[in-house]
This record gives structure tokens, sequence and C-alpha cells, in this order.
């Protein structure tokens, strides 16, 4: 019986006392001489197109820096739950690495009010902060501080399936209001589903892409400053309804990225939303219609023409740290990683665009177009989850469901949206 | 005889197949369909989203275990969810005895506060899980994994075997007790035996949430070193990009272990609930 006893009682300590106590000493400090290793929790692994020329930086910095500075990689792949770590992490009270990305719009700038991230401000200068786009780094500064830094920076542009819109004879994107719903009602009559439209995911990525594109368009540049019951966003969400129901696949209300993305890949749809990266797909690049894929904005739906969708796409940030060593490391990291000669590397690896000025050659003809398309457009503006958030863009989708099944209004739908913005 | 073949009992035969294969359908399709994608190419699945593959491909479950270093994880997922069993019934089962064995006052108070547990959602725990497992210094081990699972699981634990334990009879620790037995021999000699069942009902209970947790393992870990399987279905997807037909490979060999534990199981979970459930 005592045998028995003693048994449990080691199992239970082997188990769980023995462990505790074993790891219970970890601390992150710095040792004078020792190698610093810093943790970066990086998006940019797996399937990722940037994963590839990200870690071969990492290598080579770890390389160059050896006994003295050591950057690993933390993997994280699901960009939801990446988010919900670092939400969870920063609630604790705790940084969720030593370095992390995160999209910055008003829900992740609250985090800016947080001491566990490090304030760049006074690090960024000279040739580093000259490398930099000024308009990003502008909006990455909020109250002075600069606790995130602009990295990957996308514009989100309509695509044009030319084959499908040569099957309605139409050889050219079209260049006025008229000129677009001619298009979408000739491609229905031909039976071909004329936009990849969807509510589904945290944010109704291509939806939401095209409802900003008809809400800047109407209202202008700074049209998120507006109340979201404003006319305009009314309007918006009509036209945004009318593309779900009328010209869209059966599927939109509810589908995710991944089917909208499908549909146009399987050549079903003729016009779909988008950022760069996904012009460096493989799966895209054997479809027999890539060759002939055109990138451009949507004509005016408003006052305002020649303008493009766009957003910082990623932020970096790192833990705010007493140990001056570890913050020299980690400001020494960020620098080589955004080297122009290494945010060329990236960039021409995966096709996505970034807030860093570089030399960069687009890879195919795709991002090219994105390229000229960004240099040509006079006017810029931020889609709607980068502008209000991701509160606000989580009930954009969840009401857009119910707006396109007809069980709200164009007016309900914008009031609910407006009582989850955080002004 | 004449009633077998009567027309209102073939009709109701009919009609009660009709129903039970409608809902076996209802059930087994999603398995069927992600076990037969899991060997078509995403091309074929973005053009249809459920045929038999053009040709079979085994490559996606190689890939499924070379890209997201299954094999590991696999290994990871085993010593968290066999040790998280281990200690959980064994919490459980002693917790279980005293509440379901001795009279005591306050008795049914811990016990309705510690069930109570089963209606928190998982989601509430995350803040506080993340800042004690943080300041004990065991982020990013299965250390970590352990205790969570272990600890997340004992009021749904201690409801079945708390309700298992009331079930056995008073008379054989009374036997017992005439024959010499103390309070830790009535527990390891006459009541844990019996309570077989319930044990492996909560143990199974115990090992399915840890084997498919996804949540708690994103949270807690960070590295290859204490990562579990659920992690690594993830390894397929991308902000933008996902290679769902490896994605449904890697799925299917992480269904194996708990489909396979209720399989050689399943007996004793039934017997197990419907002991609790009936004589609790």
């Amino acid at each position: 019986m005592t045998r028995r006893v003693l048994l449990l009682a080691t199992l239970v300590f082997v188990f769980l006392v023995a462990p505790l106590a074993l790891y219970a000493a970890g601390t992150s400090e710095a040792v004078p001489g020792k190698e610093i290793e810093l943790r970066w929790a990086s998006i940019w692994v797996g399937q990722d197109s940037k994963a590839a020329p990200v870690n071969a930086i990492i290598a080579e910095f770890n390389a160059a820096n050896a006994g003295k500075i050591k950057v690993v990689v933390d993997p994280q792949p699901d960009y939801n739950a990446h988010e919900q770590k670092i939400r969870t992490a920063i609630a604790a009270g705790i940084a969720p690495a030593d370095i992390w990305t995160m999209k910055l719009n008003p829900t992740t700038a609250e985090f800016y009010n947080s001491p566990l991230l490090m304030d760049f401000t006074k690090s960024f200068k000279g040739d580093w902060k000259a490398s930099f786009d000024a308009a990003s780094v502008t909006t990455s500064t909020i109250n002075g501080m600069l606790k995130s830094l602009p990295f990957e920076v996308a514009v989100l542009p309509i695509w044009f399936n030319m084959d499908l819109l040569a099957k309605v004879g139409v050889n050219a994107v079209p260049k006025t209001e008229a000129e677009f719903w001619s298009l979408m009602d000739k491609l229905k009559a031909a039976g071909i589903s004329a936009s990849s439209q969807m509510t589904g995911d945290t944010n109704a990525w291509t939806s939401m892409i095209w409802f900003s594109h008809f809400a800047i368009s109407m209202g202008g540049p700074k049209v998120w400053s507006k109340p979201f019951t404003d006319p305009v966003f009314v309007k918006a969400a009509e036209y945004t309804k009318r593309m779900i129901v009328d010209y869209s696949t059966a599927d939109a209300i509810g589908l995710g990225a991944g089917g909208s993305g499908g549909h146009f890949l399987a050549g079903r749809t003729a016009l779909f939303s988008n950022g760069p990266w996904y012009a460096g797909r493989a799966d895209l690049a054997a479809t027999p219609f890539f060759k002939n894929i055109t990138i451009a904005g949507l004509p005016a739906f408003g006052p305002t023409s020649n303008y493009t969708v766009s957003r910082i796409q990623a932020n970096i940030c790192a833990v705010a740290t007493k140990d001056k060593a570890r913050e020299a490391a980690i400001i020494e990291f960020l620098k080589y990683l955004s080297l122009p000669a290494n945010v060329k590397r990236i960039a021409e690896a995966s096709g996505a665009m970034f807030a860093v000025a570089s030399d960069a050659t687009p890879a195919n003809h795709l991002q090219a177009q994105f390229a000229t398309l960004a240099k040509n457009t006079k006017v810029s503006a931020q889609d709607l989850e980068a502008a209000l958030g991701a509160t606000a863009t989580l009930e954009f989708g969840q009401q857009l469901s119910a707006f396109a099944l007809g069980r709200i209004s164009a007016a309900e739908f914008t009031k609910l949206v407006e009582a989850k913005i955080d002004r | 005889m004449k009633h077998a073949f009567s027309l209102s009992h073939i009709s109701a035969q009919i009609l009660k197949w009709t129903v039970l294969l409608f809902f076996l359908s209802a059930a087994l399709f999603p398995l069927v369909w992600l076990l037969i994608n899991s060997f078509r190419s995403n091309l074929e699945l973005q053009i249809t989203s459920f045929a038999l593959p053009e040709r079979w491909l085994i490559g996606n479950y190689e890939r499924a275990l070379q890209v997201a270093s299954l094999p590991r994880l696999f290994f990871n997922s085993i010593v968290a969810s066999f040790s998280a069993v281990i200690i959980n019934v064994l919490i459980s089962s002693l917790a279980g005895f005293v509440l379901s064995r001795e009279v005591f006052k306050g008795r049914d108070t811990i016990y309705t506060i510690v069930t109570a547990g089963v209606l928190i959602p998982i989601i509430a725990f995350m803040v506080p899980y993340f800042s004690l497992i943080t300041k004990l210094g065991i982020y990013d081990s299965l250390s970590a994994l352990i205790l969570v699972y272990a600890s997340v699981n004992i009021p749904v634990s201690m409801f079945l075997i708390t309700s298992f334990m009331r079930s056995i009879p008073k008379e054989l620790e009374e036997a017992a007790i005439i024959d010499g037995c103390g309070f830790v021999q009535r527990f390891s000699k006459i009541v844990f035996p019996l309570s077989q069942s319930g044990l492996v009902t909560a143990g199974t209970f115990c090992f399915i949430y840890s084997w498919n947790d996804f949540i708690m393992a994103m949270l807690l870990t960070s590295g290859l070193s204490a990562r579990t399987v659920q992690l690594g279905i993830k390894f397929f997807t991308s902000q933008f990009i996902t290679d769902y037909t490896s994605m449904f490979a890697a799925i299917i060999i992480t269904m194996i272990p708990s489909v396979g534990a209720y399989v050689f199981l399943h007996n004793r979970i039934i017997s197990g609930l419907t002991a609790g459930a009936v004589k609790g």
C-alpha cells in the first residue's frame, strides 16, 4: 500500500512539480559577453512568399554576429492566431516576443499606450530614417511615439481577367461608371460571375476592398473621418450589395478569402481584388489567363478619380527593455533587415511592396503593374480595416452578410458598423 | 411473422433506416470529403470542391509530414496529452473519492464550485493562464501545456468520476473497513479499481481535448520543441495563401490518435457515461 502511495506522489512530482522547478529559473537579462538571443514572432514562415528571403537574411545576420546576437524565429503561420496572441500577451502585461509584427490600425494603435513596446523615436534617424517612406512613418507615429516601424505596404486594386472580358466583347478595363455597370451586365448575361466577393473571415477581405473603393471614390481620401452613417457609406454599401447579390458567385455570402481567390484562380470570376503578394503565387502563374490579367483601379463613382486604396500591411514592433545591450541588438537587427538591399531581396522574391525604398525589379508583369499603379495614382487612401480598426471591420463583415441577405437596410447596416467604431 | 411483413412495419423500417442513413451520411460526409480531397491537387480542389482525384497524390501526405515537422509535433502532442491525462485522472479521482464517499461540511458547495468550471469558455482563461505560465517561467515548454490541459479538464473529470464513484455500493467499503483498510487503502484497493470505466471516460475526454487543443498551444508555445500537431496544421496556411490539400492530409494524420482512442475505448467510455448519468 505504501508503495502505491509513494508511486502516486512520485508521478505527481515528476509530471507537475519537477518541470516547474526546472524551468522556473529562466530570465531574459543579457549577461555581458554572452550571446543575446532575440526571439522574433514572425508571420513570414511556412508557405508565406516572404519566408525564404527573410530566413536567409536572418541566417546572414546571425553568421555576421556569431557569439554576439542570435535571432531566433518563433513561427506564427496563422495570422489571426498571431494577432490573438499579441492581444492576450499585452493584456497580460507581457511582451509576446522580442520582435513581432502587427497590422497598425485604430485597434492595435492602443498598444502604443503600453510601456511594453519600444519607442524607436530616438534611434530612428539618419540613413535609416531616410530610407523609409515618410508618409508611412507619419502614419505610424502616434502622439509623437514611433512604437512600430512601417515595413510592408500594399495597394489594393482590382484584378481583371481580360480573357473573360474578351468573351463579352470588352477589351479594356472600364473607364467610367457607366462602362463598369455595362461590363457587369454583359458578364452576367453571358453566364459569367463578374466578381469574387465574400463576406466571411474576420474582415470580409475582398468585399471590404470593394467597399473601400466605392467609399473613397465618392467621399474622397478623408472619407473615413465621416460618421459611418454618412450617405457616402450608405451608397457604398448599396453598391457593394449589388456586387455581391447580382455580380458574384452564389456562395459569396459567408465565403472566406481562400474561396474568393479560388474562384478567380479557377477562371470562374472576371474581377477580383487583392494586394501585390497574390501576384507571386505559383498557381496563379500556372493559369492559362495569367498573361492576360490587368491590374487597375475602378473608374470614378464620385468626385475622386485616379485614386488607389492602400495600407501599411505590417509594422514591426519590439519589446521595450532597460537592458541597453539587448536594445542595441534589436535596433541592429532591424536596421539590417530594413537595409534597401535586403528589402529588395524580399520584394523580388515575394512581389510584396515595402515602406523602405529599394530598386527592386518586379518578378512578373503583375508586380510591374502594381508598381506602375502605385507610382501613377494621384490620391491614396487607406482601406476600411486600416482606417477604422479590427472591431469595426469584424462588424462590417458580419452585418454585410445580413445586409446582402436583405435582413437589414443599408441605413441599418451603416448604423450598426458606426456603433462599433471607437472614435 | 405476419407482423414482420405488414405494410406499416415495412414503412416504419424504411422511415427508420432513411433517417438513420441520412444522419450517418451527414456525419460521415465531412470526413469522406476531407479524406478524398487530401489526395487531390489544389487546382482540382478550386475547380470542383468534391470529386475523385484525377491522380491520387500521396505526395500531399509526404509534404504534410515534412513541411510541418509533424513527427516531432506528434511526439510533443503524445507527451503533453498522456501526461495531462495521468495528472488529471490522479487529481480528479482523489478529489472525487473524497467528495463522493466522505461526508463533511461544505462538500456539496465545493463540488458545485469546481464542476461549474465546465460552463466557463476556454477563451476566458487565456490571459490568466498566459500570465501564470510566463511568471512561472515555463512558457514554451511541454510542462506549460501539461499543467494547463490537466487543470482545464478537472471540472469535467471530477463531475464524471464523482458521479461514478457515488454509484459504487458503500457495503464494499464497509467490508474493507472491517478487514482493516484505512482511508488510503479504501481508495487505492476498493474505489479506484472499481471506478475504471469512469476514469477511462474522464481520461478519454481529457485526452481528446489535449490532443485537439489549438488555442492554448498557440498561446503558450513559440517553438518546435513544445508545439503540438494542431499548430502544425497551420503551417500550410499563411496570411494570404493556403495549401489546402496538404493541410487536409495533415488533418487526417492528426485525427488518427483521437479517433483510435475512441474506437478502442468506446465501450468503456459509454459505460462510464451511462453509470455516471443513471446512478450518480
